[in-house]
């Protein structure tokens, strides 16, 4: 639910609204003056006081053994806190957890995605059905998409063992637990990957297919060929920012198995918010944040290097 | 350096906290406290609100609102509430829980504010559950005995000798009446593990475990200053491997609880499934209600250690006092006729659980043979503090490192050795964090 | 880095709210080729995956519904049905006696009102200059924090924003709650907005100027209305985003009381994970339906806004 990668400034040209006498470039650097700053302050304040500020104080915090409790005053411990990460077992557990979640439920999202962006990019029927689908989960709250799918897995009153004539405790067995969860992680954002993608194939110069029609290309290759090249930015900012997300997602987890069973779901920013919020333990928490926003920021240069040298190529 | 300094909002915080809810109470001489209680059985929630009805009536001015609060998700609520100075006055909650709250200083120490009545009533060794660092921070009221409740009609046919609190069943014999209880598709206990640590840890006391160990420098280093350290010795493990052998060695045991709690065992102990399960004296309560008619069951002492050794750890639940409280003698006065011994009956009866008090204890409708209550009662004098609870970052271990690494051991996915390397030393990675 | 896609494009784009909307031709099913057997049974496949796809979607949410209109001895049935054989309003009766429900909701319209105004309120000045002063350092400044703040995990930011609210006391207070949806909804309401601010042409702006109205006059008469329709979507997302959040409220609204619906929605779940499992459904059916009636009037504005950058890229 949050904007795509992209730069504003330099998609200006491009972008999404007015079929106007787009603005010139350059021609802020002159108008700017006193008064922008009196309209940027309402918003410049919050962000520095409510996010930039506490994000550095969170950096600082992982340097502190700050805790819960009023006894003890806190003290700078340098790099303790990442040593002791380095050693427990359990948080790379669950750092692992996280990295197999992540990946299991964003590539098979995006596949799955495509699939239905192409299919619905068709004239079927019942394709109104499938839309008016597809933006519900994506407006409901995450806490009831977990309860829902709570109610399906249940063991003695879910549908799911009903339907397969099992008797499972999906959430319950150390075998299926995360897979399971990894389903729900799947439907919970597929739509928005979906409408995604759909809005990308709109972009699809048509000239470029009826050529390649003519040309005698069959369906794969006119996706190589004119399809894919034309989604493929926006696919891959999707995927990048699906992967974020779901390295980040909290309350479905949260409300489907807490973590359990014997810690299989415990999702890395599980695992910190306990660590902060359940055990008191703030400056090792932050020292788990500071670790995830390495990771994800690596992973996310990785990303974009591989789709600069991408366009070179293409 | 201290957190406040690295405060880089904290300029707004003057301007901010004008919009900030005013702290309530006092209006024209009365008070009012917020009692959060957690009682969730309907008798007891029933019991808990009518003392504080009666409060109320003869307490005009010292008004006590009841907050339902609930055991799911306590412990992360009281944290943050206490961090965010909106903690309930008058607290309810368990000794293996509140450590980490009374070593944080947000627990007011009760020695000067409780009445020596109250103070008499309760013996020591149960005082010594709510003791944390010389200062007593709640009050210890009502716990509950680890017993085997069983199936009358399969132990008879069986031809077991019956256990008493007098002449209990030693591990030994508890494993060969298992075995012989275990027959006809029927198992012979089943162990409801979805929460093994405490049951683990609580029973192991008769056989002399402890895992926690206040160390004087030995061990490889740890355990120096007086610091707790995690150890899994032959002691420790007695427990542990008779419930592993139970379910995995001579199938004594039904594998399918092994993911259950308590409750859930239930529909397969009155269908016959199992003839023995070692629960928590008060499930009598939810046997009693769900039972079918007709079904005949009996509540047995936990085996006992060497020696006839029948000592068990227990967490009593407690009342404490919020430090941050401004009316920390009222909410006292408020605990004091909370606790009265007919009152402490009416809670336990209330919660199918032991009173703490002396005099309650007493009480003849504690001591009846109905429903078991006189097996309990019998137990009383063995119950000793568990052994975890005034350790530092125990519920942390007990969550992070304790429960997977037991689960996975019953189910049999590890062994005894790993099981061990995982408390020991993963634990003892967690704790000291705790204890720098 | 412009993809050559850009480039190439001859068509004119959508315009801004437009639903990408296929036409026969683009289709590349549609092109006649092939024997028509072999294009019945493509058509067959294609329909056989958009139902397997719908099955997905829809049989957890069918789950739901038939659950929240089911008697408690259809829930407690070993065999669970469909759907329910004697549907009932009981468990909504029963889900508003449970839990506070009604103060829960009141809360949560509340904190997400008050965040949804607030945040255009104070996002839609800064999204101008962002759009009209677009090579500034400033927007460029800005530009990078909406980039930023998408990829931290917000467990840091939460344990030193939970810190500084208590120092202020501000934990367990919807004042606090709301500050903090302000700040977590700001990127997007600052990147949806510089979108329809662009779109506003400067042309407008100087016609009215060289009229003579003062700079102020123009901003209020000519570039507001323009910019009304983006702005109601905006402040509606915020709306949804506030409504639906768990984070932020499980961690600073403690007392139930002061807690907004998605968290007393998991009190039903209560020891042991023992859940009523009728009222649990009625409740999260209510929680559900605001957000998704706002949703279903904007979803189309805010692919388009989601996208502004993305797709041209």
């Amino acid at each position: 639910m949050i904007p795509a990668t992209a730069d504003p400034a330099r998609s200006d040209q491009g972008s999404a609204p007015p079929p106007s006498g787009a603005p010139g470039k350059g021609q802020g650097r002159a108008a700017s003056g006193h008064r922008a700053w009196f309209l940027v302050l309402p918003a410049l304040i919050p962000i520095l006081l409510l996010s930039v500020g506490p994000l550095l104080y969170g950096i600082a915090l992982a340097f502190t053994d700050s805790q819960a409790g009023r006894t003890e005053p806190t003290q700078w411990i340098g790099l303790l806190n990442f040593q002791d990460l380095l050693r427990d077992t359990l948080f790379w557990e669950s750092f692992r957890i996280g990295l197999v979640w992540a990946v299991a439920v964003s590539v098979p999202q995006f596949l799955l995605a495509l699939g239905l962006a192409l299919l619905l990019h068709q004239e079927l029927r019942f394709r109104w059905l499938s839309r008016a689908l597809a933006i519900v989960p994506w407006a409901m709250p995450e806490v009831v998409v977990g309860i829902m799918w709570r109610l399906v897995y249940h063991p003695d009153a879910g549908v799911l063992n009903e339907t397969l004539g099992t008797h499972r405790d999906w959430l319950g067995s150390l075998s299926t637990a995360l897979p399971a969860v990894v389903v729900v992680g799947i439907w919970a954002r597929l739509p928005q990957v979906t409408v995604t993608l759909l809005a990308g194939l709109s972009n699809v110069p048509r000239e470029l297919h009826e050529a390649a029609a003519m040309d005698g290309a069959g369906a794969w290759r006119r996706f190589r060929a004119v399809t894919w090249p034309a989604i493929r930015p926006i696919a891959l900012a999707i995927s990048a920012l699906s992967f974020i997300w779901n390295v980040n997602s909290f309350a479905l987890v949260y409300v489907l198995t807490g973590g359990g069973p014997g810690g299989r779901t415990r999702l890395p920013m599980l695992f910190a918010y306990e660590e902060a919020f359940r055990y008191g333990q703030f400056g090792y928490a932050a020292a788990m944040g500071c670790v995830l926003v390495a990771v994800v920021s690596i992973l996310l240069a990785v990303h974009l290097v591989a789709r600069l040298k991408g366009d070179e190529d293409a | 350096m201290r957190r406040r300094t690295l405060l880089a909002a904290s300029a707004t915080g003057a301007l901010l906290s004008g919009c900030a809810p005013e702290r309530r109470r006092a209006t024209g001489g009365r008070i009012t406290l917020r009692f959060q209680s957690l009682a969730w059985q309907q008798e007891s929630v029933a019991a808990n609100k009518q003392l504080v009805g009666e409060w109320n009536a003869a307490h005009p001015d010292i008004r006590v609102e009841y907050v339902q609060g609930s055991w799911d998700g306590v412990h992360d609520q009281l944290l943050t509430s206490f961090e965010g100075g909106e903690a309930p006055d008058i607290i309810h909650d368990a000794t293996d829980d509140f450590a980490d709250f009374a070593y944080g200083g947000y627990l007011a120490d009760l020695t000067d504010l409780l009445p020596r009545r109250l103070k008499d009533e309760i013996p020591p060794r149960t005082w010594q559950t709510a003791t944390f660092g010389g200062g007593v921070h709640g009050v210890p009221f009502l716990q509950e005995p680890r017993v085997l409740i069983a199936n009358r009609a399969l132990l008879e046919r069986a031809r077991v000798r019956i256990p008493t609190a007098e002449r209990p069943w030693s591990w030994a014999e508890f494993e060969d009446a298992a075995e012989a209880l275990t027959r006809d598709g029927a198992y012979g206990v089943a162990w409801p593990l979805k929460e093994p640590v405490s049951a683990t840890l609580n029973l192991s006391l008769s056989t002399g475990g402890k895992v926690f160990h206040r160390g004087r420098g030995r061990g490889r280093g740890r355990g120096a200053d007086g610091k707790v350290t995690v150890r899994f010795d032959a002691a420790d493990q007695r427990v542990p491997r008779v419930i592993h052998d139970q379910l995995g060695g001579d199938r004594t045991a039904a594998r399918t609880t092994l993911g259950m709690g308590g409750s859930d065992t239930l529909p397969g102990f009155f269908g016959g499934k199992y003839a023995m399960v070692p629960l928590g004296f008060s499930y009598r309560q939810q046997i009693v209600q769900q039972a079918p008619k007709g079904f005949a069951w009996t509540v047995l002492p936990s085996p006992a250690g060497p020696g006839g050794d029948q000592r068990q750890g227990v967490s009593p639940q407690t009342l404490s006092i919020a430090a941050d409280s401004p009316y920390q003698r009222e909410a006292a006065r408020f605990i004091d006729f909370f606790l009265r011994p007919p009152h402490m009956v009416r809670l336990a009866l209330g919660d199918w659980m032991l009173p703490t008090g002396r005099t309650a204890l007493r009480d003849p409708a504690l001591r009846t043979r109905r429903h078991g209550w006189a097996t309990g009662t019998a137990l009383a004098g063995q119950l000793r503090p568990a052994p975890a609870q005034t350790v530092r970052g125990y519920p942390e271990w007990k969550d992070k490192v304790a429960t997977p690494a037991l689960q996975e051991y019953y189910s049999g996915a590890i062994g005894m050795g790993e099981l061990r390397e995982r408390l020991v030393d993963d634990g003892n990675l967690v704790l000291a964090r705790y204890q720098r | 880095m412009r993809s050559r896609i850009t480039v190439r494009r001859s068509r004119p784009r959508p315009r801004p709210g437009a639903v990408p909307r296929p036409s026969p031709s683009t289709t590349p099913a549609a092109v006649p080729r092939g024997p028509a057997a072999r294009r019945r049974a493509a058509r067959t496949g294609q329909y056989l995956a958009l139902l397997g796809y719908l099955v997905f979607l829809a049989f957890p949410l069918l789950w739901l519904v038939s659950t929240a209109f089911k008697p408690p001895r259809e829930l407690a049935s070993l065999h669970p049905g469909w759907l329910p054989d004697h549907p009932t309003l009981d468990n909504f009766r029963q889900a508003f006696d449970e839990q506070p429900l009604l103060r829960s909701a009141g809360n949560s319209l509340i904190a997400s009102l008050a965040a949804a105004v607030i945040t255009v309120v104070i996002a839609t000045p800064m999204a101008y200059v962002m759009a009209r002063h677009h090579r500034s350092s400033l927007s460029r400044a800005a530009t990078g924090w909406i980039v930023v703040s998408q990829a931290f995990p917000f467990v840091l930011v939460i344990i030193p924003l939970f810190l500084v609210l208590k120092e202020v006391r501000l934990i367990d207070s919807l004042g606090g709650l709301i500050m903090v949806y302000v700040v977590w909804s700001l990127p997007f309401a600052l990147w949806m907005l510089a979108g329809y601010a662009r779109a506003v042409p400067r042309e407008l702006e100087e016609a009215a100027a060289v009229d003579g109205a003062g700079r102020l006059r123009v901003l209020i008469s000519v570039t507001m209305p323009l910019l009304t329709p983006g702005i109601v979507a905006t402040a509606l997302f915020a709306f949804i985003t506030a409504w639906n959040e768990f984070f932020f409220a499980l961690v600073l609204l403690k007392s139930p009381r002061k807690q907004t619906m998605p968290i007393i929605l998991t009190h039903f779940i209560g020891t042991e994970g023992v859940a009523d499992l009728g009222p649990l459904a009625a409740a999260s059916l209510l929680a559900t339906l605001p957000s998704l009636v706002l949703f279903a009037l904007i979803q189309r504005r805010i692919t388009s806004g989601t996208l502004a950058g993305a797709v041209k890229h």
